[in-house]
């Protein structure tokens, strides 16, 4: 089980950082998928299943969609990328600040000791997730549906094809 | 089980300094998003780890839907834009918003 949980992790932190340094913007989006699945499968291991299904369905699919039909209505190719971005001469430090805060953290963590409480030593459960999301946290679906309205409208707005914009 | 939460909390630290790196580093907007995104994500992350260690999972898990609805329309607007300023430019660069006007 833990084992599971280390090699998503993994995943998940190589995907990320490769989403953000790859020239391409199909493989970006490509790895941005990846680790939002390794993400859901995280979430499903420590038990939030609902969590895991909206990010396996909504981020590693939806959002892969609009991003792969982005890229597909600019035409931008690899060479005009890196003439017009120099994507690969900026994101060039990335692996070397990471490493440093990397060492940086895990050294606090040796110090210090670990930096979290054990499972279970905080407060007890409040309740059923259908309970805490229309009864507790009834205002965040509020605002969820005013969200979604919102971003429907934009949708509408700005991919509507016009002759002269 | 307590290295593993260290470790998610390390990693979510460096996904955090990865997204914001690339949000100050490119010009490219739809590059721009997908380093806002890694960086939600690593929050999201953080917010699922808080649930698991407190016992609250349901209460995290209402709160993640939360965000991952505001991250997908941010994410679709933020297309939307970037397309129509690529149909305007020729360029998705982001120094192009600085020339529109009313």
């Amino acid at each position: 089980m833990e084992a599971v949980l280390y090699i998503c992790l993994g995943l998940m932190f190589i995907s990320g950082v490769m989403a953000v340094m790859f020239r391409s913007m199909i493989k970006s989006a490509i790895a941005l998928a990846a680790a939002s699945a390794a993400l859901g499968v995280i979430m499903y291991e420590l038990g939030g299943i609902w969590a895991a299904l909206f990010e396996v369905s909504v981020c590693s699919g939806l959002v892969t969609v609009i991003f792969v039909s982005a890229i597909s209505l600019s035409n931008m190719d690899k060479e005009e990328l890196g003439k017009v971005f120099e994507d690969k001469k900026r994101m060039a430090l990335l692996p070397y600040i990471l490493i440093a805060a990397g060492a940086v953290l895990l050294a606090i963590v040796l110090a210090v000791g670990p930096l979290l409480p054990a499972v279970g030593q905080v407060v007890k459960p409040i309740g059923d997730l259908r309970e805490i999301l229309w009864n507790n946290r009834q205002a965040d679906i509020w605002g969820q549906v005013i969200v979604l309205v919102t971003g429907a409208v934009a949708v509408v707005v700005l991919f509507r094809e016009r002759d002269e914009i | 089980m307590n290295l593993l939460q260290n470790m998610m909390l390390i990693i979510g630290f460096l996904l955090i300094i990865s997204g914001a790196y690339c949000l100050i580093r490119t010009y490219h907007m739809l590059k721009i998003i997908i380093g806002m995104e890694i960086a939600m994500k690593a929050v999201t992350m953080f917010i699922i780890l808080a649930g698991y260690i407190s016992g609250n999972m349901d209460l995290a898990q209402a709160f993640v839907i939360t965000v991952i609805v505001i991250e997908v329309v941010v994410a679709v607007v933020a297309a939307g834009i970037a397309v129509n300023l690529y149909k305007k430019y020729g360029s998705m660069d982001i120094r192009n918003l600085r020339k529109l006007k009313g």
